[in-house]
């Protein structure tokens, strides 16, 4: 056998493994024989509805995620976009147009077949505003974060059918993130006909939801469960369980008795203690979700004080974070060093972090010209509301304030308690401020949005796609152009810098993602080096499992895949 | 009687119209609006404005004072208040701002529930309160009036969601006798009549979701009666203790008759009026939904979802439809108090 030939078939053989490989869903071998069982997961809230282009919240995501895919999805485990319903899709040199292949013969749920009219039906209701699909009632929320906007205002120019299984997007300007986009769960593909047969009320209890997915949806009893079932014809295989419960139990500490007493078989959210428990129960196990997430401290850049560089880095000296996440993080979370978590590629890991030390932090503020500690600030410029009225007014003085989370979010998983800690850590320091609740959770938003939280204030952020584009642009970004000036944003504490912006401009357009990653590392070092923020945390979530459960991967973002997930009987 | 129903039923419009007037005010009171609970961590101030805008929240609360200045007479009146009570004269409660689901449709799943849990916890709660308030009054200063009255203080004072965890702890986990929470099986199907579980499944004879449904009421409604089940067996304890001091009972002690029968027939009937009147009270509060009991015992009612979730999330819509439909309760409550009084008293007449 000469060498050529030798080559040629293991060249074969390669491709046919790919092949299959490709025809697979993720890493894992498909199961053989289906081993049945209804695997009943407990959560602490219902789903909003069953549509994803028109909700934001994660328990309506964890169940559309299982009854419809987007054309590509999430790597098991990481955040890389592989395949789903497209089998690849290739830019053309400039990165405006993408050609997608649709795979071929897979049919929705309702029996209609998936194919380029389906996935540009989609596109389209989602996009314009006057699509008789695209109800008044619904806001189409992510479509516009992701996409720049509606109508003309998209960037998604066009979705054109080049055949029965090929389409191709227009791009209106390059976009480095595009896969990545496409794979979140808000842009998975329904089926026209159910949208059409069921019109304002698809994604409604009644309805349910459409999809090609490997279970199909069967029932919503609200405030409950959602039911869904195997997808026989599951174009990836069918699944190795019969079907899945979600059931709703608002309570923490009832849900995690709910698993024990054998309720149910899983659950996302437990307390401190109740984790503890799990770990120690041979009938329990614990998998965390890799952490797409972090905790922040934000500056107010309204207050003179804030602006002086030596104040901020003496903020970030004074704040022990270690020992806030040993106490209220547990074994589940790190200290953030950069806001990319250290899962998403961009982060800079050469970052030489704040060291905690408070008489360094003293030694700053005397530099600065606070020998005797800070308890009362000065706002540099008037700050209004969003009707015009002045609020703040220039030169007011007003106490040093540390404004706290009124909810828990999984980034912060005791919000009051660590924003005490860190007003005792800059009392250590020499800065005495005040801790304020600023009202509920819409309160805080909203007068964050106005850039109305005068002082440090808490907040996070949880990714949407793993793209660091998806981290960085909402919060130092939005510029349309190389060279258009950035505006000190009051949503983000009128923090502005010129150069992050820039650069963050020119890794979104750019394809080439060394190049992007090198970008995004200089854009968290000149973040760093500006104190613009002090990172707190990331949290990585815990999910227990009943150790009669096996084989379900918990996603950084994007659905969980249930398909492999097997129950002893 | 037939006149005096008619008023009563006349008097709902203006109580009625006063409701949504206060509720509609109310929450609209309360800083931070429905977009941005909605955005979350996204809010970026064009979609609000433009989810605003959809979703009416940029109209005047109540008259366009500056339409009308313009001469258009037609856009004076649209005004949020106006659009909302148009709709429901004509019988529709909008959807809920967040889910975008109708509010009657998770009206009729929901509110059966609350009911549900809400009679069987009063029928509980009555049916222990009563004889031990009475008792505690015959046998006055003993060691069971005692006894009784410092257990019903514990009962009123106890933390729901501690004795629910602590339910759940012995009766779910150890003894594995009642589920940890819900309201049925997921394997049980009930064919709805009335939405009220137990009474549907006997309706259908079907027995096996009957007792199934019985299991999971069990812990909610034992949790859920602790307090008016001591506030009931506190007022019948005072009403009683008043009553055996009229004479009419020492006149039926004298004439011979049974201890029983002075007790229930003579003291307990003429004891009655307040503790009916607390009843009313109690059964409207249940009625309003029990957030912390739903919340441990995964109960699908209208507490949670109507009046926590949906305030803090400003869903407006949805917060105005469940407190109408609490007023609403609550006002046919106190017309069967009411009622009732005739037939206790002989001597209250409605005109």
């Amino acid at each position: 056998m000469n060498t050529r030939r030798f080559t040629n078939i293991i060249l074969t053989l390669v491709l046919v493994a790919a092949a299959f490989a490709a025809s697979c869903r993720g890493p894992a071998a498909r199961p053989g024989a289906p081993t049945g069982g209804t695997f009943i997961f407990g959560r602490g809230g219902d789903s909003v509805q069953l549509d994803p282009a028109i909700v934001t919240d994660g328990e309506s995501f964890r169940v559309t995620g299982q009854c419809l895919e987007p054309l590509y999805q999430y790597e098991p485990g990481s955040t890389k976009p592989i395949p789903a319903l497209a089998t690849e899709c290739t830019p053309n040199a400039t990165s405006t147009e993408w050609t997608c292949k649709l795979r071929k013969g897979v049919k929705f749920h309702d029996g209609t077949d998936f194919n380029a009219d389906a996935v540009i039906f989609n596109f389209e209701r989602w996009r314009f505003t006057n699509n008789p699909y695209h109800f008044e009632s619904q806001v189409f929320e992510y479509y516009e974060y992701m996409w720049g906007g509606f109508d003309d205002a998209s960037m998604i120019t066009a979705v054109q059918k080049i055949d029965d299984y090929t389409v191709k997007f227009v791009l209106s300007a390059p976009l480095a993130p595009f896969l990545a986009n496409l794979a979140m769960d808000m842009f998975a593909i329904s089926s026209p006909a159910a949208i059409q047969k069921y019109g304002e009320n698809y994604g409604t209890p009644s309805a349910g939801c459409v999809g090609t997915g490997p279970f199909k949806f069967k029932e919503w009893v609200e405030g409950d469960h959602i039911t869904v079932v195997a997808n026989e014809d599951y174009w990836g295989g069918r699944p190795s369980i019969d079907q899945i419960i979600w059931r709703v139990i608002p309570d923490d500490s009832a849900r995690f008795l709910a698993l024990k007493a054998g309720d149910i078989h899983a659950l996302e959210q437990a307390v401190v203690e109740d984790l503890a428990a799990a770990e120690s129960d041979p009938n329990m196990y614990v998998l965390t979700r890799p952490a797409l997430n972090t905790a922040y401290l934000a500056f107010n850049f309204r207050i003179k004080e804030f602006q002086d560089i030596r104040v901020r880095k003496a903020v970030a000296h004074a704040i022990n974070r270690k020992a806030l996440v040993e106490n209220f993080y547990g074994k589940y979370g790190e200290v953030a060093t950069n806001f990319l978590p250290p899962l998403v590629w961009g982060h800079n890991k050469d970052i030489k972090d704040w060291e905690y030390n408070p008489e360094l932090a003293k030694q700053l503020l005397a530099e600065a010209g606070f020998p005797n500690g800070l308890s009362e600030v000065t706002i540099a410029e008037d700050i209004l509301d969003a009707e015009g009225n002045v609020v703040y007014k220039a030169g007011d003085k007003i106490p040093l304030t540390l404004y706290y989370m009124p909810v828990t979010r999984f980034y912060y998983p005791s919000p009051k308690e660590i924003g005490e800690a860190m007003a005792a850590d800059l009392a250590k320091a020499g800065m005495n401020a005040t801790l304020e609740l600023a009202g509920d959770w819409p309160t805080y938003l909203g007068l964050r949005r106005d850039g109305l939280l005068v002082g440090l204030y808490m907040l996070g952020w949880g990714g949407d796609n793993g793209d660091p584009d998806n981290f960085h642009n909402y919060f130092f970004g939005g510029l349309s152009s190389e060279n258009e000036v950035k505006e000190p944003d009051p949503r983000e504490g009128f923090y502005a810098n010129q150069e992050v912006a820039r650069l963050l401009y020119l890794a979104a357009v750019n394809p080439d993602q060394a190049e992007r990653e090198k970008l995004y590392k200089q854009v968290e070092q000149l973040l760093h080096d500006d104190v613009a923020r002090i990172w707190i945390a990331h949290n990585n979530t815990p999910l227990i499992f009943s150790s009669k459960v096996s084989g379900y991967v918990p996603q950084p973002v994007g659905a969980d895949y249930y398909e492999w997930v097997k129950i002893q009987q | 009687m037939g006149r005096y129903l008619l008023r009563r039923l006349i008097s709902l419009i203006p109580t009625v119209l006063g409701v949504t007037i206060v509720v509609f005010l109310l929450i609209r009171l309360i800083p931070g609006d429905p977009a941005v609970a909605m955005l979350g961590e996204h809010a970026a101030r064009e979609n609000v404005e433009r989810i605003r805008e959809q979703l009416g929240l940029n109209r005047p609360l109540f008259l366009d004072r500056e339409a009308l200045r313009e001469g258009n007479v037609k856009g004076f009146f649209d005004s949020q208040y106006i659009r909302y009570l148009g709709r429901l004269l004509r019988g529709d409660l909008g959807s809920s701002i967040h889910r975008r689901i109708p509010i009657a449709e998770e009206l009729k799943q929901r509110f059966p529930a609350t009911v549900e849990l809400a009679l069987l916890s009063m029928a509980l709660a009555i049916i222990a309160g009563l004889p031990v308030g009475v008792l505690s009054a015959a046998r006055h200063n003993s060691a069971l009036d005692h006894f009784s009255m410092v257990a019903s203080l514990i009962g009123v004072s106890m933390p729901i969601f501690w004795l629910g965890l602590m339910e759940i702890m012995l009766f779910a986990v150890f003894l594995g006798w009642f589920p940890v929470g819900g309201r049925i099986d997921h394997t049980a199907t009930v064919r709805t009549i009335t939405g009220l579980i137990l009474l549907d499944s006997l309706i259908t004879g079907n027995l096996i979701a009957f007792t199934d449904a019985l299991k999971h009421l069990v812990m909610p409604a034992l949790a859920l009666a602790t307090i008016p089940m001591a506030i009931i067996a506190r007022m019948t304890r005072a009403s009683m203790l008043d009553a055996l001091q009229a004479d009419y009972i020492r006149t039926a002690h004298a004439k011979g008759l049974r201890e029983r029968v002075v007790l229930y027939r003579h003291a307990l009937k003429n004891a009655l009026l307040p503790i009916v009147t607390i009843i009313g009270i109690q059964l409207g509060n249940l009625l309003a939904g029990a957030v912390i009991t739903e919340t441990i015992f995964s109960w699908p009612g209208i507490g949670k979802w109507g009046m926590y979730d949906a305030i803090v999330g400003r869903d407006y819509p949805v917060v105005q439809s469940v407190t109408l439909l609490i007023a609403l309760a609550i006002v046919f409550i106190n017309l069967i108090v009411d009622i009732s009084y005739a037939f206790l008293d002989p001597r209250i007449h409605y005109e």
